[in-house]
């Protein structure tokens, strides 16, 4: 489990990111930019740099997260571990990423409650046709949808 | 409402309807043309590179074998500025397939491989993949046989192939701009007052075609980028501009 063919993100898909193009566009939100974080292999690593992220977005002041990932199983400790210390810190965060029938969290954590699931396939599996299970615009927005309402319910407590 | 602007970055497209081959690399009225003169001298520079092929596959003609995806590019060059602003040149119309395996076909993929039948494993007009009206410039990667399998045997494949884009991103960087079919402008902006919101990719950083560089000197180039796994997987901050111009080079 790692990333597959029907989930990887190509260099294209980087340059024409759907989810840069929904959250840059909306005049309601302020992009304050994009991190990129790696996968490392060491469990060690993981939390580490997971830990380092959130510690970034806590020094931007940032509101709200959106946290993509483009493979499962194995990815996911990282991906549960980095929302986890981004929502402790009263940070609101929703996250993207395949899950399917096939890719149920191997970890999770109270700040999970809101996962949009770039699944396309009828099955919810890793059908190795690239591209298939990419995020595309309507996971986008779905997203961005849930950070605001995240974001005005933790305004409201 | 109070924004304000950072940086500006003006992304023009260059529609090309035809790709054909002949003498030299070429740009014109739509038509791209590509000489294959420079594939021996890049195989001559590669010793883990056996063979290259490259293939003009037009719309609806999917019905062929092909070794697994390894990534599909944009043909994208800087004319001005650096990444993130300025001027950035673009192909639209066609897309890069990049596939490969080595001499004994053993494909060159970490997880899960789109070898076979290219009409079922590509799902086409997805913001990665080529819509059904593209041409799909295929450059298919023999790679040596036997070796361990580790970085260097795919980014030999990787740099090969942009050995090739980086010909025609030269004759690119030299198209008038007027001529363009399209031109974007992109800000990055601070939107005063509204909700600060971040977005994280987490991305492959672990080996072999599990890994993503960043800041080639091209957009979606290869040479001159630096892979996370060399950064420690550590986080990077992009600007939105500087993500949209191809900072992230995808090795999945």
């Amino acid at each position: 489990m790692g990333i597959g063919p029907s989930t990887k993100e190509t260099s294209l898909h980087h340059f024409r990111d759907p989810l840069l193009d929904v959250v840059s566009k909306d005049i309601d939100v302020d992009l304050l930019g994009v991190i990129v974080v790696g996968t490392p292999q060491d469990n060690r690593d993981k939390y580490f740099v997971g830990e380092r992220a959130a510690m970034w977005v806590e020094s931007m002041r940032a509101e709200g997260v959106i946290l993509s990932v483009d493979g499962w199983g194995n990815s996911h400790i990282d991906y549960a571990n980095t929302i986890e210390q981004i929502g402790k810190r009263g940070i609101s965060v929703v996250g993207i990423s395949f899950v399917g029938t096939q890719a149920s969290f191997v970890v999770t954590n109270k700040y999970m409650d809101t996962i949009v699931d770039s699944n396309k396939s009828e099955q919810g599996i890793e059908t190795e046709v690239v591209g298939e299970n990419n995020v595309d615009r309507i996971d986008a927005r779905k997203a961005l949808a849930f950070l605001k309402l995240k974001m005005r319910k933790s305004r409201e407590e | 409402m109070d924004e304000k602007i950072l940086r500006r970055l003006v992304i023009r497209a260059f529609h090309v309807r035809e790709v054909r081959f002949g003498t030299v690399n070429r740009i014109e009225n739509g038509v791209l043309t590509i000489s294959k003169d420079f594939l021996q001298p890049i195989l001559d520079q590669n010793q883990l590179v056996q063979e290259i092929k490259v293939e003009v596959i037009e719309p609806g003609d999917y019905n062929r074998e092909i070794n697994t995806i390894m990534d599909i590019i944009p043909i994208s060059t800087k004319v001005l500025g650096q990444l993130g602003e300025g001027i950035t040149h673009t192909i639209t119309g066609v897309y890069v397939m990049l596939t490969g395996a080595d001499e004994n076909g053993k494909q060159m993929i970490e997880f899960g491989s789109s070898e076979g039948n290219l009409k079922e494993k590509l799902f086409l007009n997805r913001a990665g993949t080529p819509s059904d009206r593209d041409i799909i410039l295929h450059i298919d990667v023999k790679l040596l046989g036997n070796q361990i399998f580790d970085r260097k045997i795919t980014t030999a494949a990787f740099k090969a192939c942009n050995e090739i884009l980086q010909r025609i991103r030269e004759v690119l960087k030299e198209m008038d701009g007027r001529e363009a079919t399209e031109s974007h402008e992109y800000f990055d902006i601070i939107r005063v007052g509204k909700p600060k919101v971040v977005i994280i990719k987490q991305i492959a950083g672990q080996g072999a075609m599990y890994d993503n560089q960043l800041f080639s000197d091209e957009p979606s180039g290869f040479s001159g980028g630096r892979s996370i796994i060399d950064m420690g997987n550590m986080p990077v901050i992009l600007s939105p501009n500087e993500y949209r111009d191809g900072a992230l080079r995808s090795m999945t």
